[in-house]
């Protein structure tokens, strides 16, 4: 870090040759040493390097990225249903969606990006250091089917979502898709150190009879960073 | 009176060229580095945190940024009783890119400077044989350069008047 002051020089007492040799080799360290110009040097780590998040619904930000924003936890789990008449049950026509989440606005630039009822906002990031790394993936945990009081079932895989979001263009990091019919699903992804964000309109497929009862099943959505 | 003539020009000609040749130099002021080997960090390391925790849309805005502390000690004995201009300099050095900002106790000047360049931190006599300061230092590197602890060098270094 920095060059030692030089030591100061202890009696020498050397007659022979090789002595004189060795008194000539020290000068010339000393005057080298003496002439060595130091410089300060910090050590710089990062802390906190990494950190992720996710919104699916509702989220909690203390506020806007634009204003120094910093995410937080919200256990909130949103719901998305569907009611079918029984003069259109099972004719093949998709049964729009509505959801009780209340984001519409994006916590990046308070937007609004999604409309409610009828879009679910979904939306994180990956926060890294170092270079672009491999995205990382947002899976979706997909029970086997919906299922009401009496044990009837209606599959997952009736259910299925479109993406875009206000004024946006291009592809979206969570595009379009339909449920498995149980498992884990991707269902999008983010590059590191970039804002992503979509909006997932719901719809019931409709396209077969079931008997009349409330259906219901979670899905759970998990950010994995590489 | 015609042989004459020409060694007088020839004379002039060479004083015109040891004159072009000395004037460029004496105008330079020499740059020494300053011994700082009294300088003492109150941190040992510098952390560095994420300016922004949430990134932007486009990937931009990566800075992370972090604080440290410096008591300066300059020995400036070998300008004693002359006057001098004190600047910090900030080698380009890797990971890339490196911003440093700083606020003083008032002996020297506050400023920001950009690895690869230097600012001035001092201009005018020097009436101690050291020249002491508080830093407070300001780190700032985008952080997807970052990929492990890393050092960042600078010096103080004169230019005599």
């Amino acid at each position: 870090m920095h060059a030692n002051p030089p030591s100061s020089r202890a009696p020498v007492v050397r007659t022979d040759r090789q002595g004189l040799r060795r008194e000539l080799i020290g000068a010339a360290l000393f005057v080298v040493l003496s002439g060595t110009a130091s410089a300060y040097t910090a050590t710089l780590t990062a802390a906190s390097p990494q950190a992720v998040y996710l919104q699916v619904g509702v989220g909690s930000f203390t506020n806007t990225y634009l204003n120094g924003g910093q995410p937080g936890n919200n256990t909130t789990v949103n719901k998305v249903s569907a009611t079918v008449p029984a003069g259109v049950l099972g004719n093949g026509t998709a049964q729009t969606m509505t959801t009780d989440s209340t984001a519409t606005q994006s916590y990046w630039d308070n937007y609004t990006f999604c409309s409610v009822p009828g879009q679910v906002y979904i939306g994180g990031f990956y926060r890294t250091t170092g270079a672009t790394t491999t995205a990382a993936l947002v899976t979706a945990t997909v029970p086997t089917a919906l299922t009401d009081a009496a044990g009837d079932s209606i599959p997952f895989s009736k259910i299925r979502w479109a993406s875009s979001g206000n004024g946006d263009t291009g592809a979206q990091p969570f595009p379009a898709g339909t449920f498995v019919n149980g498992g884990v699903q991707n269902v999008g992804s983010m590059s590191s150190n970039t804002w992503n964000e979509s909006c997932w309109a719901f719809s019931y497929l409709n396209n077969s009879i079931p008997p009349a009862g409330t259906f219901t099943g979670t899905v759970r959505y998990t950010l994995s960073s590489p | 009176m015609i042989a004459a003539a020409p060694r007088t020009a020839l004379i002039a000609f060479f004083l015109a060229c040891a004159l072009s040749i000395i004037w460029p130099s004496s105008s330079q002021a020499k740059t020494t580095q300053i011994d700082d080997s009294g300088t003492q960090a109150l941190e040992p390391s510098v952390s560095m945190r994420w300016k922004t925790t949430t990134p932007t849309r486009t990937g931009a805005g990566n800075l992370m940024a972090g604080t440290s502390t410096l008591r300066v000690r300059l020995n400036v004995m070998p300008w004693l009783h002359r006057s001098g201009k004190i600047y910090l300099n900030l080698p380009a050095q890797q990971p890339g890119p490196i911003t440093i900002s700083w606020l003083t106790q008032g002996r020297l000047q506050p400023g920001l400077l950009r690895s690869g360049n230097r600012v001035l931190v001092y201009a005018g006599p020097i009436a101690t044989p050291f020249m002491e300061d508080t830093l407070t230092l300001q780190f700032s590197v985008d952080g997807t350069l970052v990929r492990r602890t890393f050092p960042v060098s600078f010096h103080f270094e004169m230019d005599e008047d």
